[in-house]
């Protein structure tokens, strides 16, 4: 049995690893509170997005436009979002098994790779793969994705699919369903498609009888590059949601685990003093004896 | 009329208000109550709120825009932005530093997409500075 020092030294390290968890899952908890109210504010945006581009697309102005124009796919570029730490249960590995069903379908397809990792996580995988370049990788996203770091990437993509040097832009991240389901998806986010758009009935008149300066089709380049935007916007807050929630439900395991941990190292210690005390005991009264 | 900013993270202004002057691809546009329906394209610029008519230039509100799209109806002005802000939440020392490391990454550009995004910052910087001009101005 280990001794009572050995043990007592045990017992605070464990305990320290157990303030770290429960730290990191008391931020975690926040965070995810907060990118899903920051999901929701952009809803409004997309729905405005979307109502236009319903319209827009009901008048055929969508037939020719250069982000809707769908060609065989030789070429595609795979948005990966990841974390940029670890300490988040499967969220990493998840995501990772469902980028490499994606490369494996396109290896047997034979069509070629192009890969955009966002988190230091992302970045340090792929680089270790053969059959894919990183043309971008980008690190230290903030939780509100909006800002220069999302339009460089949205840009990117919209300018190599238009000068036509890929042929598909899918997005592989995890989806956040609720606090305890995600789903590692890959999303399609060029061609430009407008089956997940709101009823037509509920366009109001007003878009119709609008004027269009300068033509319909500025118009449509300017609303298209925004819901493809918001697509991806979601796709990034869905992506830190889902991480921030099941690095939480990992700290509280570790959480657990520690508590447990400690409780049987404790009574391991309670054991070993006792049993110490018993035998200094019985070594007293022996001396005792022997002196009679 | 009822003026709503919304960008991605949310509604930036959703107010009564009298006139709103957007800057456009085709020019800067000044909108009253009930204009006619319009859908148009905004470029990054300053949108100036005015709102009541009896309002002088001392009151009125500044945003700086990324481009965005605008939809007018006689009652409502919407415009769908990348990016707003208030003329209140800019701070203008840390844009002017942001500016000067624009200029300096304009400067220092190896190859045109680095020049292209070091113009898109500057055009943004200043755009903000100047929002935050009016605004220190109005309420002086």
């Amino acid at each position: 049995m280990a001794s009572t020092r050995q043990l007592k030294s045990r017992i605070r390290s464990v305990k320290n690893t157990k303030q770290i968890t429960k730290a990191m899952q008391m931020v975690a908890a926040s965070k995810m509170r907060r990118t899903q109210e920051a999901a929701k504010a952009s809803a409004p945006y997309e729905k405005a997005a979307a109502e236009l581009m319903t319209y827009l697309a009901g008048q055929g102005a969508t037939d020719n436009h250069p982000l809707f124009m769908r060609r065989k796919i030789k070429n595609r570029l795979i948005i990966l979002a990841a974390a940029d730490k670890g300490l988040a249960g499967a969220f990493n590995t998840n995501v990772f098994r469902r980028y490499l069903d994606v490369l494996q379908r396109d290896d047997a397809n034979g069509v070629g790779n192009l890969t955009i990792t966002i988190g230091r996580k992302a970045s340090q995988f792929v680089s270790r793969l053969k059959d894919t370049s990183i043309i971008g990788s980008y690190e230290d996203m903030p939780d509100h994705p909006a800002g220069t770091t999302f339009h460089a990437i949205l840009s990117t993509a919209c300018n190599m699919y238009t000068n036509k040097e890929i042929d598909a832009v899918t997005v592989v991240y995890v989806q956040f369903i609720n606090s305890i389901t995600q789903q590692a998806t890959a999303l399609r986010l060029l061609p430009a498609g407008t089956e997940i758009l709101i009823d037509p009935s509920e366009v109001r008149n007003f878009v119709a009888d609008a004027l269009y300066e300068p033509s319909v089709s500025e118009v449509l380049d300017a609303v298209t590059y925004r819901l493809v935007g918001s697509r991806l916007y979601q796709a990034l807050l869905d992506s830190r949601a889902s991480e921030h929630s099941m690095r939480m439900l990992a700290m509280k395991n570790a959480t657990d685990n520690a508590t447990d941990l400690i409780d049987d190292l404790t009574l391991e210690m309670n054991k070993a003093r006792q049993s110490a005390i018993t035998q200094e005991l019985s070594e007293i009264s022996a001396g005792v004896e022997a002196m009679k | 009329m009822r003026f709503k900013l919304v960008t991605l993270a949310g509604e930036k202004i959703n107010e009564e208000v009298y006139e709103v002057l957007i800057p456009t691809i085709e020019g800067e546009i000044g909108v009253f109550p009930d204009h006619e329906p319009l859908v148009t394209v905004a470029k990054p610029g300053v949108v100036t709120v005015k709102l009541e008519k009896h309002h002088t230039a001392e009151r009125h509100e500044f945003f700086a825009i990324s481009g965005g799209i605008v939809e007018i109806t006689g009652k409502t002005v919407k415009i769908l932005v990348d990016e707003a802000d208030h003329g209140a939440d800019i701070i203008e020392a840390e844009t002017q530093a942001a500016l000067e490391r624009a200029i300096a990454m304009r400067d220092n550009a190896t190859n045109d997409v680095e020049l292209d995004k070091a113009h898109q910052l500057i055009d943004r910087h200043m755009v903000r500075l100047k929002v935050a001009d009016l605004h220190r101005h109005r309420h002086r």
